[in-house]
């Protein structure tokens, strides 16, 4: 079982290696293949830890070698395959397989197709040992890992212009990738803070050490080094006030935005809080914190999506405030929840992902939804699969995302936290609403798109076909989350979480509350975009100078803020630090000084004048001077 | 070989005079020739290493002026060994990629002189050899700037020379005084580092030799405000006297704290964490604004080379061993990294002729290689993970969370500023489209660039993979240091601030 682990590990290393070989050359389709059979390599390797993790419950860990010693610390490359990490591993690297397989297809007319692939492979990898390390430091390898990744992808058009905000809100995807790795180094930081209490204090960074000594460490110890871990989490999940990246990541190719602005990488924020559960179980206040922001994030990511006319950006939306419901049900406690809806959100949020990805390459890369409509007879297969994940997000039974999302609101209910109920609950209604906006508008009402000259075609065979796996999924995984609760169980107390009596007698009630919610989002949205003929949805100027409109459109203006008195103030005071502080005070003063012994030297030559009564005149002078110096150092000594 | 690091020394510098004699086509491969003997003697002196001892190796001890208590007596431990290897490898690299033409044959003979007094300050322990060393290695770079340097060369290297010179002079009172008081004790005149080790100083003694040493290293280093000569020497300097600059001769600065503040002044190091902290915290924070606010390529590396200077202040005044070694460790990573971004800035200016990022733009389509390599540099400095920079910085941070976390939260800031700066550097000359006609007919590095490139990104992956073979010695020298400061220490708060490790106090 050993070698799996390092199997399901390198493979997608070796992948990335070998694209990387090629990486100048023109485009050649065996590296998108070598990388794929790769990926699904590491998949199966996965996926029979899983297997075997499940019947027999032992739990393997493998320390491959030192890293870092030096003084008392000591750090291994170290991995642990529990329940917990081989639920990320399956998730990681079958969405990712799909997403390479998706990828030859999309990414066939490109130049740098090679390139691609040794860089999404990449990122498998460095997300493969964020989530398999067995300690923080290796977690933090990862974690900076898919950022680079991340930055290498999103910017990967980097010989685009940068725009005006006011014609992309991204400006463009190198300034994009930028942004995205510089706000989530500043989470970084905390983190790294985050990681030296922990050491500090425990002496190790080793998971199972460092959960082992919580009992003895103070409340303040536990809620600073919390607090410093969820700031992190934080960036990597783009919670506010750190979010404004994942949007602009949208510049990025689909497939990165579906694997890793999507499935994967946004999640390993939430990863981490259910990975430190010891720590963040014993922080109430930090972990209510995390349920409130949770919560506070689905319903603002949402409201931003309501209004939204970009494609991606609605979906990137949509991911946003997902990872909102996770955290708060990790915030909450119900840890175990958090993930099964991480996994289950994974897949049908790959899966719409990809299905954009497809009307994009259909519409040339046009992500205007006024300029689609009646879509669905040129894309039967991309409309079905979009239909089907956008179902999946609304929440209706019987698929994925209500069984996995109705028990993290039924969770709010269940810890008196009715404030975050009520919330959670009208998010669902708006996840609905702005779901189904999107699909109608794309694919149902006016045909808008042929009079602008778009003759919009469906993606290849087996591009639809390699996404099937994930339509399968995005209905069936919500019948089995009593088999996976039952799996990771296994784990101990710690995951597991029961609805008490009281929310269990209520439960049908509660879900038909969301249930009713999320179709009336559906409802409201099918009478005002999806008709046609007279009651078609027209554009409405109005509407759109509306107060409240701009308001979301500019995303309540935050990257205009930051623009404003982040960046701004930060190039000037760097510039004045520069001109004013350096160059005229800092190092004037030391020509100066320079300059003071030159002319001194330059005046006091005129001593030197080759007359003898002259130089007795300045010894005279100059004997007095050292009398006086002589006399006032005795009446002071 | 016993006197190895003899011949380390004065091999270049031979070397050197025989080259007055070598034809002028063929300096250069004399040159490259007698730089890879000498790698390949330091990296000999490195396999013959003792790991396991902590003290130190190879002496060498000749008695030169006996009744003054000079002799000639060298010697190295883990911190200096590869400080060492660090230098002959970048003089090695920096002359195999160096593009200069001009008086080729007298930047060949330069070179090895320099590398003489660099070695030589490494492995002196007599403190006369090694002031000699010190001051004899500004004249090499005083010529190199002022030879081959750019229109303002002259103002450069005179004010390179006297800042620098300025401070020496401070530094060499220092010395004498810590002579004088070693005679007033034990009666004999001695100038070897490792007798003044034994010396038993008072604190006040010790405050007044620390000021007096602080401001030799500090203008070395360059510390805040000491620093505003190292702008004008990188503008000035042609690539090969940048790369050896940052590499090694800004290490001598720190290298000196190590070597003869931290050991002899233990109860002043102590009460000087405060305001050094301070001042590594302006060096990290203010300087890396400045690099942002550059418009010159070279100029962001040159103040991006200050900020992490600050970052290795920091860490020799952690006290404690994670720190110690982590800074050790970050000066052998800035070497390296600093150095190929220099070069690799070079390489930009030979093509182009200027260093002006608003000149570039989209250069990542016409120069591939040359971007790739850069990427990793750019991301090395950042301290990425698995790069050589983030272990010294990490275990840096890490070291002095223990003596102030407000302060390392403020240093940590240095993760952020670095992106913000090297990011806006590889958007505006390699990113965006290509829209300058000069960029667009751009060659990529040929063979001897690229080649003289790879070895340090093979370093730059390998010590952050795989740090141990040289993180492992540092550590053991870092944590004897350490035990030898915290039995000095004279007052009860410099024996509470200095930790000494618990492998050592285990193995007691």
């Amino acid at each position: 079982m050993e070698n799996l682990v390092y199997v399901a590990l390198f493979a997608p290393f070796v992948g990335s290696l070998f694209a990387s070989l090629f990486g100048m050359s023109e485009r050649k389709m065996f590296v998108g293949y070598v990388a794929s059979a790769l990926l699904a390599t590491a998949f199966a390797a996965s996926a029979t830890l899983a297997y075997n993790l499940f019947t027999t419950g032992e739990v393997i860990h493998v320390t491959m070698m030192d890293w870092i010693s030096a003084g008392d610390i000591s750090i291994p490359f170290g991995f642990v395959i529990d329940q917990i990490s081989v639920t990320m591993m399956v998730v990681v690297s079958f969405v990712s397989t799909i997403v390479h397989i998706y990828a030859i297809g999309y990414m066939d007319h490109d130049k740098s197709f090679n390139r691609f692939f040794s860089y999404l492979s990449a990122f498998v990898f460095s997300m493969m040992v964020l989530v398999m390390s067995d300690n923080f430091a290796g977690l933090f390898i990862g974690w900076e890992g898919v950022g680079v990744c991340s930055w290498l992808l999103v910017g990967f058009w980097y010989h685009k212009p940068d725009q005006a905000r006011e014609d992309n809100p991204s400006i463009s995807p190198s300034w994009a990738a930028n942004e995205a790795f510089i706000m989530n180094r500043i989470a970084d930081l905390g983190m790294l803070v985050g990681i030296f209490i922990i050491y500090w204090n425990t002496g190790s960074l080793q998971y199972d050490e460092v959960f082992a000594q919580i009992p003895y460490l103070s409340d303040t110890i536990l809620t600073t080094a919390a607090i410093a871990l969820f700031i992190g989490a934080m960036g990597k999940s783009a919670q506010f006030p750190l979010h404004t990246w994942l949007t602009d990541a949208m510049e990025g190719p689909t497939p990165v935005s579906a694997l890793i602005h999507a499935a994967t990488m946004v999640t390993a924020g939430v990863f981490l809080v259910i990975r430190a559960n010891p720590l963040f179980a014993e922080t109430p206040e930090v972990s209510f914190f995390i349920a409130s922001l949770g919560t506070f994030v689905a319903f603002y990511a949402a409201s931003m999506a309501l209004v939204e006319r970009d494609l991606k950006r609605i979906i990137a939306y949509s991911t946003l405030s997902q990872l909102g419901y996770m955290f708060a049900a990790a915030g909450l406690g119900a840890y175990w929840i958090a993930l099964f809806h991480l996994a289950a959100h994974a897949f049908f949020k790959a899966l719409l992902f990809l299905g954009g990805g497809n009307v994009m390459h259909a519409m040339h890369d046009e992500l205007d939804l006024f300029k689609m409509g009646d879509l669905r007879k040129k894309m039967r297969g991309t409309w079905i699969y979009m239909t089907i994940a956008s179902i999946a997000l609304a929440g209706l039974p019987p698929l994925a995302g209500f069984w996995s999302k109705d028990a993290i609101i039924e969770t709010a209910f269940n810890e008196h936290t009715y404030i975050l109920w009520i919330m959670l609950v009208i998010t669902a209604g708006m996840t609905a609403f702005y779901s189904f906006r999107q699909i109608f508008l794309s694919f149902h009402g006016e045909d808008r798109h042929t009079a602008l000259g778009f003759h919009p075609h469906e993606m290849y065979k087996f591009v639809l076909v390699a996404m099937s796996p994930l339509a399968v999924l995005a209905i069936i995984t919500g019948w089995f989350m009593g088999a996976y609760k039952g799996f990771i169980y296994q784990l101990g107390e710690g995951v597991q979480y029961e609805m008490s009596e009281h929310t269990h007698h209520l439960a049908t009630y509660l879900g038909l509350i969301v249930i009713f919610f999320a179709v009336s989002g559906i409802v409201i949205a099918y009478l005002k975009y999806a008709r046609t003929g007279e009651k078609a949805w027209k554009r409405n100027e109005e509407v759109e100078q509306g107060f409240f409109y701009k308001l979301l459109k500019n995303q309540y203006y935050v990257p205009k803020f930051y623009e404003e008195f982040i960046t701004k103030p930060y190039a000037m005071i760097s510039e004045v630090f520069w001109t004013k502080i350096d160059l005229k005070i800092v190092d004037a003063t030391v020509d100066n000084i320079a300059k003071f012994f030159y002319s001194t030297g330059d005046k006091t030559r005129a001593m030197q004048t080759g007359n003898l009564s002259n130089y007795l005149n300045w010894m005279a002078f100059g004997g007095v001077l050292l009398l006086v110096i002589a006399a006032i150092s005795a009446m002071i000594g | 070989m016993d006197n190895i690091l003899s011949i380390l020394v004065f091999f270049p510098a031979i070397a050197g005079l025989l080259g007055f004699v070598v034809d002028k086509e063929s300096a250069r491969s004399y040159g490259i020739t007698v730089t890879a003997i000498e790698f390949f003697l330091s990296l000999w002196l490195w396999f013959s290493f003792d790991m396991n001892n902590a003290g130190m190796q190879f002496v060498e001890l000749i008695p030169l002026i006996p009744d003054m208590g000079i002799s000639y007596y060298l010697g190295v431990d883990g911190i200096s060994l590869f400080i060492i290897l660090m230098t002959t490898l970048m003089t090695l690299i920096g002359m195999a990629s160096m593009g200069e033409t001009k008086n080729i044959k007298n930047m060949i003979i330069t070179l090895l002189f320099l590398e003489m007094t660099m070695v030589g300050v490494f492995v002196a322990l007599d403190a006369i050899i090694f002031y000699l060393f010190w001051e004899l290695s500004l004249v090499p770079m005083l010529y190199i700037i002022g030879a081959w340097g750019g229109p303002l060369r002259i103002y450069a290297s005179i004010k390179f020379f006297l800042y620098t010179f300025t401070g020496s002079l401070i530094m060499l009172v220092g010395m004498l005084f810590v002579a004088f008081l070693y005679h007033d004790i034990s009666g004999v005149w001695s100038f070897a580092i490792t007798d003044w080790y034994a010396l038993d100083l008072p604190v006040n003694y010790q405050l007044w030799l620390f000021a007096a040493f602080f401001i030799g290293f500090a203008i070395k280093v360059p510390m805040f405000p000491f620093h505003t000569w190292i702008p004008y020497a990188h503008g000035q300097a042609p690539t090969i006297g940048s790369v050896i600059l940052a590499a090694v001769l800004l290490k001598m600065g720190t290298y000196g704290f190590v070597r003869f503040s931290l050991p002899m002044f233990p109860d002043a190091s102590v009460m000087a964490i405060t305001p050094i902290a301070v001042l590594s915290l302006i060096m990290i924070i203010y300087t890396a604004m400045i690099a942002y606010a550059q418009k010159d390529m070279k100029q962001v590396i040159a103040y991006s080379s200050v900020s992490h200077m600050g970052i290795i202040m920091l860490g020799l005044f952690a006290m404690n061993a994670e720190g110690l070694s982590g800074s050790v460790f970050q000066m052998l990573s800035h070497g390296i990294v600093s150095g190929a971004l220099f070069m690799l800035v070079g390489m930009i200016y030979e093509r182009r002729h200027t260093k002006l990022l608003s000149e570039f733009g989209g250069l990542a389509a016409v120069m591939p290689k040359f971007a790739i390599i850069f990427g990793i540099m750019l991301m090395a400095s950042v301290g990425l993970p698995l790069t050589f920079g983030f272990v010294g910085e990490f275990l840096v941070l890490l070291g002095f969370y223990k003596v102030s976390p407000m302060i390392t939260i403020l240093a940590g800031t240095s993760i952020i500023l670095g992106a913000v700066y090297m990011l806006r550097v590889m958007k505006l000359a390699f990113f965006g489209p290509l829209d300058k006609e000069e960029n667009k007919v751009l060659k990529d590095l040929n063979a001897r660039e690229t080649w003289s490139l790879i070895p340090l990104v093979a370093i730059v992956i390998w010590l952050g993979v795989y740090p141990k073979p040289v993180l492992q010695p540092i550590d053991n020298s870092v944590k004897a240091l350490l035990t030898f400061m915290h039995d000095k220490a004279r007052t009860d708060e410099a024996k509470d601030m200095i930790k000494v490790a618990k492998s050592t106090k285990e193995a007691k």
